[in-house]
């Protein structure tokens, strides 16, 4: 019977939405809304008035900074649930959390060497993705992550206290908080210069500033996502 | 061709995500649903999207399925 429910429910709120995609312009037509009003003009101008050559990052960190602005404060805020979630969880309960039975046998010195030899390629290609995010697919968000996912892997191969290293506990906080500070502090110098928040010059002259502030904020996104996702993989025990 | 391309891929999401939902092993689970991450990323970069396919790459196939695999970890492998 709630199964019978249940299907009838699922087939009812199907039709509507089936419908409602029978309505939609073809995939890829390019007479659809979406692509002759503002599209038109981001793909003509952006490049020149956005301060990138590509028109991803010229939507994202500067048409639509102000929508990023809030996603890169949405993933701070995540780590910080998570942060919150995990060390309450510990506080009352005294007991430590689950020590290993035996010291796990370290990884075998080719996993050691491959994972030295990697590191320096890895982090090569993390900075490219996010420098070179202006001409070619990729920035912050990408480049942080690769890095990120390099941390994981020093921290489970040659331990923690390596991994840590990178991030020194002094600066820590405030790396993991980089990509909203950047954002914020680049919005407000555009507020103090040109009388808008994450307002660019439009100035042709000022070109080099324009870009120069989205690599400011490409590398401020890289660093915090980086920083955020080693403290949530370090968090959550994965070194253990 | 490029159709047939995409039809596979698509069939590959879906036998995925059921065979995601069916695995009572979690940590088959996860490693499967890190391949549907990684279809998912070769059909975003087919219809064109290489920004999204290489976050998809990075964070679905890669960062979520550790996340996924130090939780298993430090709870039960199997679903009861």
């Amino acid at each position: 019977m709630k199964r019978a429910l249940t299907i009838a429910m699922l087939v009812l709120l199907a039709m509507p939405l089936l419908y409602a995609m029978s309505q939609l312009p073809p995939h890829g037509s390019a007479t659809s809304p979406a692509y002759t009003h503002i599209s038109p003009r981001y793909l003509e101008r952006g490049p020149e008035e956005a301060g990138a050559e590509n028109v991803v990052t010229d939507v994202i960190l500067n048409y639509r900074g102000f929508d990023t602005n809030g996603e890169v404060t949405v993933i701070f805020t995540s780590l910080a649930a998570v942060l919150a979630v995990l060390l309450a969880g510990r506080k009352g309960d005294e007991r430590p959390v689950r020590e290993p039975a035996a010291e796990p046998s370290p990884p075998s010195v080719v996993v050691r060497f491959v994972v030295r030899l990697l590191g320096p390629f890895v982090t090569m290609f993390a900075v490219y993705v996010i420098i070179n995010g202006h001409v070619s697919p990729g920035g912050g968000f990408q480049g942080g992550t690769v890095f990120g996912a390099l941390v994981i892997l020093i921290t489970v191969v040659l331990g923690r206290s390596v991994a840590e290293k990178l991030q020194p506990l002094g600066v820590r906080r405030i790396l993991q908080a980089a990509a909203p500070l950047t954002f914020v502090a680049v919005g407000v110098l555009g507020l103090a210069l040109f009388g808008d928040y994450l307002a660019f010059p439009r100035d042709e002259a000022l070109a080099w500033v324009r870009t120069s502030w989205l690599m400011v904020i490409e590398i401020g996104i890289g660093v915090g996502g980086a920083a955020i996702i080693s403290a949530i993989f370090w968090q959550m025990g994965g070194d253990r | 061709m490029s159709e047939l391309f995409d039809l596979v891929l698509i069939a590959l999401l879906i036998a995925c995500a059921l065979a995601v939902i069916r695995t009572k092993d979690l940590l088959g689970a996860a490693i499967i649903f890190s391949t549907y991450s990684l279809v998912l990323c070769l059909m975003w970069q087919h219809r064109g999207a290489p920004d999204v396919a290489m976050t998809e790459a990075a964070v679905g196939a890669g960062v979520t399925t550790v996340l996924f695999l130090v939780a298993i970890g430090r709870t039960v492998r199997r679903e009861k």
